[in-house]
């Protein structure tokens, strides 16, 4: 006997939605810290991280010493976590003076950066509200410096 | 349950969201194209591959990265208007997921394209392209299954993400989480990673964190709209309301944050809730009167 074509139908779209729907859901049963794409834990959010936070960064200095701040397109990317994570990595791979020179170089073909002579790699200790809302800077510890070659 | 799920809809609702829906994540691919083949220059130690890329052990070539990429944007094109659409949407939506998901293999995962690639996968399982398409002008179709599931799917899926992210702040925080230090903390973190870059920090940070009152309200908030997203389901005004306060959440993000998520700030996420169709069919009856 010949199946009903809208059963059959019907039936091909639930199993699609379920699978769907539960692989999407699935997250919810590992941990919450490992993430993924497009099937996420969603932890961007959650965790308490504090008000102080350790981060590795590129900064420019300009031939008298002054700081000036680096936009995370040097690093290879125009999005400031992923450039955060490409400079923490770079650090942990003790790999911080290519990355400064690959930087230095996109640096010295800017003339917005004309001001720029040294290129550095830091990592510092910033209370975010300190940061924010009363400009204190925390101390930054040079992994790598280079020159801004022109 | 199965009469619910299978609820009749027009063809033409489901048609407008593979427009809307199809249309947004072809101008997102083209608008990342540049930026795909500037990650495609990283140094390989940098690849941390995330989903479907985990089958690579070192980086594509920039040239496969940018092939891929421009392919995607190709098949998009074919998704919005409805071509070979039993061969191109799945195509498509492979490719968005290949790219998607690429982009996010570079140490960070970028939670603004879940939906998007969640949402095209959907569609391009489902009969889209019966009406408003270059394949209905050729051949009319009607689904044996109809209309109505995909786009119940389409809001499931909206609604999934959003529950899962309140189950995250539960897991990882616990009910501390509604205390507002945490998101008062997140706030300050996200906008001092901006800061060390040179990025501008959102408009209402340093106000908020000047004067901390009314973060735990706001944490509420935000768990009640995340938690509450199977209200979607329900339908009608009900729904509706829920997604003018993910909305407004959103727009809150931006502005205490300055992370945008695109998607559901232009109200494409949402558009499932809403009867679409209409808003086409009234654009064409103001251009075209009886």
């Amino acid at each position: 006997m010949a199946r009903d074509p809208v059963d059959v139908a019907r039936r091909a779209a639930a199993i699609a939605s379920i699978a769907l729907v539960a692989a999407v859901v699935s997250p919810v049963a590992r941990d919450p810290d490992a993430d993924g794409f497009p099937l996420s834990t969603y932890p961007m959010f959650a965790r308490d991280r504090g008000r102080s936070a350790s981060l590795a960064y590129p900064i420019g200095r300009t031939a008298a010493g002054a700081r000036r701040v680096l936009e995370p397109r040097f690093t290879g990317t125009t999005e400031v976590l992923q450039a955060l994570n490409i400079v923490e990595r770079a650090v942990a791979a003790r790999d911080a003076d290519a990355l400064c020179r690959r930087i230095a170089a996109g640096v010295a073909a800017d003339p917005g950066y004309a001001d720029v002579a040294t290129v550095e790699i830091v990592t510092a200790t910033h209370d975010a509200v300190d940061y924010l809302v009363r400009d204190q800077v925390g101390s930054e510890f040079a992994h790598a410096r280079c020159p801004v070659a022109r | 349950m199965t009469r619910w799920w299978f609820a009749p809809a027009p063809a033409e609702r489901l048609a407008t969201l593979r427009v809307l829906i199809g249309g947004y994540a072809l101008v997102y691919v083209i608008a990342r194209i540049a930026e795909l083949v500037a990650i495609a220059h990283l140094p390989a130690a940098q690849l941390a591959p995330v989903g479907v890329v985990r089958v690579l052990a070192h980086p594509l070539p920039p040239s496969a990265v940018t092939a891929i990429a421009i392919a995607t944007a190709v098949l998009l094109v074919a998704f919005v208007a409805g071509a070979a659409y039993r061969i191109t949407a799945p195509l498509a939506a492979a490719g968005l997921l290949w790219t998607l998901s690429y982009r996010s293999s570079w140490g960070m995962i970028f939670h603004t394209e879940n939906l998007v690639v969640l949402h095209v996968l959907a569609l391009a399982i489902a009969p889209a392209a019966d009406a408003w398409s270059i394949d209905s002008a050729r051949r009319r179709r009607e689904a044996a299954a109809g209309y109505g599931w995909p786009i119940k799917l389409l809001v499931a899926l909206t609604a999934a993400t959003y529950v899962l992210a309140g189950i995250a702040k539960l897991r990882l925080a616990g009910f501390a989480w509604l205390d507002g230090e945490t998101l008062r903390d997140q706030i300050a973190l996200d906008n001092l990673r901006k800061a060390v870059f040179g990025d501008p920090i959102a408009p209402l940070a340093t106000p908020l964190l000047d004067h901390p009152a009314g973060f735990e309200a706001i944490a509420l908030a935000t768990l009640a709209i995340e938690l509450a997203a199977p209200i979607a389901l329900v339908g009608g005004r009900l729904a509706r309301l829920w997604a003018a306060a993910a909305w407004a959440f959103h727009l809150g993000v931006v502005l205490m944050m300055n992370v945008w998520f695109p998607y559901p700030l232009l109200g494409v996420a949402f558009a499932p809730l809403f009867p679409v169709e209409r808003a086409v069919r009234w654009i064409r009856d103001r251009r075209h009167p009886e």
